[in-house]
């Protein structure tokens, strides 16, 4: 499909049609869906890391007034069957309350169900449990270790994954290499921490045997998984799509929470609310993200061309398998950035230990990976004295080597490096930038400048399950779009999944529009239910503009494809001698001519006039495979992962008072490539906020259990969020190559900003400390313990 | 996250509000902006809230002689647009910024704020720095307590079993040279402070400090005045190397708070830079220089 050369819609400024509800306070998010007799659902936590739950009692919760029920582990998982796993670890089972056995602190042991959510909660107080504590292990290294403590004693250790990869000739190339660095950096463990929390509606209705579910769910697969869960045949769960989600990047999940509100409604026959307050989700929402050490060597020219590169990534996944392991697959498909790195090592970890269980965030594993790469590329600078975008430019891949195949497997689709980050210096004034950086210094402040240049995969294949589970055969991660005009001549495009911002109807519309050459605003956007719905896999993987868009584009086109097949059959000529313009069909060279509502009529009324064998009406259907996901893994671990790969180059300047330790932020520059811009409101929002959240991880966001396992981060109290004032003014340099996978160019942008920030501001705290003579290399990087070791250093110079 | 079950009353005077808190295990509750999260998580579990928001003559700022008055249910935000603080008690003007932010201000009272005693409040600390005076009722007496003698600990105040703070006594410089600095470090603008430090000078027309104070918080269990190294300034002019080796004996005496948000040292490093900061910033101020 060749992209039309200038588009009417598509990279105009658009307004962003969801914004104008959400401003005005008229989304429509679960907590808004209220059904007559509903009851309100509260959970007991556990109190301990790990422990043996002896007995549960609860008399005295039941005896409180507005109580329905209480139901704890056993009961439930004598009803539903265990939650899947990712990986092929059939004895690491989880079911949504506990069973027999506590596993991290704060995970659910109870729920207890009352009329409103305030009784549920006094009566939550009154579940009498009582424990026998167990040896609890929290660090992955020890986790690791053969003699820990295993948090499943029936999996038998607690190595989940543990996988080498060697791609490429490792050996040769460290052997040939003069020069080699080791380090390590830790990525803390954070999240995306949405607004509102995970919240779900079950109501059973048992006359039509159908379970309907209003949930705040970004989750692939989610409907099958919970009829899986609660046994039930998939076509008796309906999920509702035209629910607002408030917020997500990868952790609305929430399986284990509609399984237990489900069995819950079965049971009492009364719809049921779950909706997680602040507490419930921080500590056991699955809502966190990874907590992954890296152990680094890269092997490397005097000229700074890095030849290989060993990564060992431990990833500590805490109790419960999910889909966390697969976070340190996704990042196969860019092991090295956007860097000609000739072979790799890739050592993949993953481990349980007792802190809350893991789940996806933005980037699925990707910006932790980033910010290893791109320390090893500082490093290497710093190791010959040669400037950081030197040993970068020297580094890249340059443009006309795409596709370039990377020794993992997976062939980049384009990219231009050379050219966005020459039109970051221009527009930063490097040299400027440079001594800006010198006065800030001469001032007696710490100042650095940070660089980071990373990739988003996008495009959200799946290839990261059959690569890490050998069972698992999936080679198709489809969207689907269907296309609707109605006999008056108005267009309904659907969409089969919820959408937590990211702005799908505004995509759906725009790309739409362009291809039928139609306005946006005049196409109506509707999310069927999960029962009505196409085949599809949610908006994960920065993949949407990839495939919901390429889905509506197809859609279009062969709707458009319809329309032509019709006129040419009323013209008498062949299809190639009409053009179709704004909806209207001309004949080229001849009188023919038919508006849209003449072609809409014919297609609605005139059977008479269509050509024969062709359907009536005005539909059309498109289920979409990823571009490029075409093959499974080979035995040795290549695999094409994602489609596309969007670029950004980051160059940050922070000043730090040496006493305060405070980094601030003077400068942050982003230069971004996405290829074509479907809206460029939304690539612009994604990318500040991916920043903001990038900022958050770099310097403030942990969740940390104590030395008890106690979790201690429970409120934004002390997770610590970056507000307006900590986000410096973000200025983007724009830049566009398109990818030639993809319907208009376009690659992914869900995930931008996030995916470089982290590394950017660690570069320029450790370009800052520099003279010192120190590093921190471990994420987040916070005030105290900088100033710490600024002043430690100080002392021992 | 709802709060556990409480009776609530609203009193209509002052005094029926002390005869509803002298029941057991009542709480006050003005702005809520403390209280009401730590209800929602059930940290606290009062058996009933006495609302005293309502209570006529408790809110106002009015100047009384050498003094400004501010009613303990005195809105922060009122404060902090008033003239009267402005001019007459720009220490006060200068810390109110920093104490949570804008919406949080709306409904957060004075009194609450010194009343609840964090360590790191911004008020309690301004007004220990100036000197100033807690107005306490009892239900029979009305009593003023020092508000160094009023803080004594993280949460923990002089204040008897039902008895309400009513007001705030902000001393008044008469001086024609004064100049305030306040400055705190915390991670975000919001954020609990991990130290604090608040300064008010005068000089005479010569540039020789004739009055001077100054305050350390949240680096410390409750805020305290360097009442050694103000009398050690007094008579100086104030140079940097005057500040700086004054407030480094001063700070290096502090007792400084234990916690696990950051290292003890790192709270008298933050300190000690802030204090200097406070004091130069005061110094500049009263000298004419714009801060």
């Amino acid at each position: 499909m060749s992209a039309p050369v200038h588009f009417k819609f598509v990279e105009t400024p658009r307004r962003v049609r969801e914004d104008r509800r959400f401003v005005a306070g008229r989304g429509r998010f679960v907590a808004d869906v209220r059904l007559p007799g509903m009851v309100h659902v509260a959970l007991v936590p556990s109190q301990h890391p790990a422990a043996r739950i002896i007995e549960i009692d609860a008399a005295a919760a039941l005896a409180m007034p507005g109580v329905h029920a209480v139901v704890a582990g056993a009961e439930l998982a004598a009803a539903v069957d265990p939650m899947m796993n990712g990986l092929d670890t059939p004895n690491v089972r989880r079911f949504p309350l506990a069973v027999g056995q506590v596993r991290y602190n704060g995970e659910w042991i109870a729920a207890v169900v009352a009329d409103s959510r305030a009784q549920a909660e006094d009566a939550a107080e009154l579940v009498e449990a009582s424990y026998e504590a167990l040896p609890f292990v929290l660090d992955a290294e020890a986790a690791l270790k053969p003699d820990s403590v295993p948090v499943h004693p029936d999996h038998g250790s607690n190595v989940l994954l543990d996988r080498t990869f060697v791609w490429g000739d490792v050996a040769q190339h460290f052997a040939q290499s003069p020069h080699q660095i080791a380090f390590r950096v830790t990525w803390g463990r954070n999240s995306t921490v949405p607004v509102e929390t995970f919240g779900v509606v079950v109501a059973w209705d048992p006359w039509n045997e159908i379970l309907d579910v209003w949930a705040s769910i970004q989750m692939p697969k989610y409907a099958d998984q919970i009829a899986r869960a609660l046994r039930l045949p998939a076509n008796a769960v309906r999920v509702h799509y035209d629910v607002d989600v408030g917020g997500s990047y990868g952790v609305k999940r929430g399986i284990k929470h509609t399984v237990l509100a489900g069995y819950l409604a079965r049971r009492l026959n009364r719809p049921v609310r779950l909706i997680e307050d602040r507490l419930e989700n921080m500590r056991a929402g699955d809502a966190h993200g990874p907590d992954r050490i890296f152990d680094v060597t890269v092997a490397f020219d005097s000229d700074g061309i890095i030849n290989s590169m060993k990564m060992r990534a431990l990833d500590n996944v805490g109790a419960y398998a999910g889909r966390a392991p697969f976070q340190l697959g996704k990042p196969v498909g860019a092991i090295v950035g956007p860097y000609r790195i000739k072979s790799v090592e890739y050592r993949a970890v993953s481990v349980t230990s007792n802190k809350a269980a893991q789940e996806a965030v933005r980037g699925f594993g990707q910006a932790p990976t980033n910010y290893a790469i791109e320390t090893a590329i500082d490093r290497v600078a710093a190791a010959l004295g040669l400037e950081r975008i030197e040993v970068r430019r020297r580094n890249f891949i340059r443009k006309d080597e795409f596709p370039y195949l990377i020794p993992s497997g997976t062939r980049y689709d384009s990219g231009d490096y050379h050219t966005v980050v020459d039109k970051v210096l221009a527009h930063v004034d490097w040299p400027a930038l440079q001594q800006q950086r010198e006065q800030l210094r001469a001032q007696g402040l710490l100042a650095g400048i940070g660089i980071s240049a990373c990739l988003e995969p996008s495009g959200g294949n799946s290839s990261f399950e059959p690569l890490l589970n050998p069972k698992n055969t999936t080679s198709t991660w489809m969207e689907s779009c269907r296309i609707n005009v109605d006999a008056l001549g108005y267009v309904t495009a659907t969409i089969h999944t919820t959408s937590s911002g990211q702005g799908h109807e505004t995509l759906a519309a725009t790309v739409i529009g362009e291809v039928l050459q139609i306005d946006p605003d005049r196409i109506r956007i509707v999310r069927p239910d999960s029962l009505a719905s196409l085949p599809g896999n949610s908006p994960v993987g920065s993949r949407m503009a990839i495939m919901l868009g390429g889905a509506a584009f197809h859609a279009a086109d062969k709707l458009k494809r319809k329309l032509i097949r019709i006129a040419a059959h009323q013209f008498g000529c062949a299809e190639a001698d009409v053009d179709y313009a704004t909806g209207g069909i001309k004949q080229r060279g001849g009188p023919g001519q038919l508006s849209w509502i003449d072609l809409v009529t014919i297609a609605h009324r005139n059977f008479h006039l269509l050509p024969a064998e062709m359907e009536p009406g005005l539909e059309t259907t498109h289920v979409m495979q990823v571009p490029t996901g075409e093959a499974l893994p080979t035995p040795d671990g290549r695999v094409q992962m994602y489609p596309c790969h969007s670029f950004e180059f980051h160059v940050v300047l922070v000043a730090i008072d040496p006493d305060l330790g405070k980094p601030e932020f003077r400068r942050y520059v982003i230069g971004h490539d996405c290829g074509t811009v479907i809206n460029p409101a939304i690539v612009k929002g994604m990318t500040l906020g991916g920043i903001a959240h990038g900022i958050g991880a770099a310097l403030l966001e942990e969740f940390v259990y104590d030395d008890q396992g106690q979790m201690i981060s429970q409120s934004f109290m002390d997770y610590v969020l970056p507000s307006a004032h900590e986000i410096p003014e973000v200025e983007i340099v724009h830049h566009c190559t398109p990818s030639p996978f993809t319907v208009l160019g376009q690659k992914g942008s869900g995930e931008s900003g996030y995916l470089g920030a982290p590394a950017a501001v660690a570069s320029a705290i450790n370009d800052a400390l520099a003279p010192l003579g120190i590093v921190m290399s471990k994420l987040p990087i916070r005030i105290p313990e900088l100033s710490d070791a600024i002043a430690a250093a100080r002392a021992s110079k | 996250m709802k709060p556990a079950p409480f009776d609530y009353v609203r009193p209509a005077s002052i005094d029926e509000a002390c005869a509803a808190l002298a029941v057991e295990e009542s709480v006050v509750i003005a702005g809520g902006q403390t209280l009401i999260p730590i209800l929602a998580m059930r940290l606290a579990r009062p058996a009933r809230l006495v609302d005293i928001a309502r209570i006529p003559g408790l809110a106002g700022i009015r100047e009384e002689g050498d003094a400004v008055v501010i009613g303990a249910t005195t809105r922060q935000v009122e404060a902090e647009r008033s003239a009267v603080i402005a001019a007459r008690v720009p220490l006060l003007a200068r810390a109110l910024p920093f104490v949570g932010h804008a919406p949080t201000r709306n409904r957060g009272t004075l009194g609450g704020s010194v009343a609840n005693a964090d360590p790191a409040a911004e008020i309690p600390l301004v007004l220990v720095t100036l000197g100033g005076v807690v107005v306490v009722h009892d239900g029979r007496t009305t009593q003023e307590i020092a508000a160094q003698e009023f803080v004594l600990g993280p949460m923990m105040t002089a204040l008897a079993t039902g008895a309400l703070v009513v007001g705030l006594r902000f001393p008044v410089w008469p001086d024609r040279r004064i100049g305030v600095g306040f400055h705190e470090v915390s991670t975000r603008a919001s954020d609990f402070a991990f130290a604090a430090a608040a300064a008010q000078i005068a000089l005479d027309a010569s540039g020789r400090c004739t009055k001077c104070t100054i305050g350390i918080g949240a680096a410390t269990p409750r805020p305290v005045r360097r009442d050694a190294l103000a009398t050690k300034l007094i008579g100086s002019t104030l140079d940097d190397t005057d500040i700086r080796a004054g407030v480094a004996d001063a700070v290096a005496e502090l007792e400084i708070m234990v916690d696990s948000h950051a290292s003890p040292d790192y709270r008298r490093r933050a300190a000690k830079a802030l204090a200097v900061r406070a004091l130069t910033d005061a110094r500049d101020a009263a000298r004419g220089v714009p801060v």
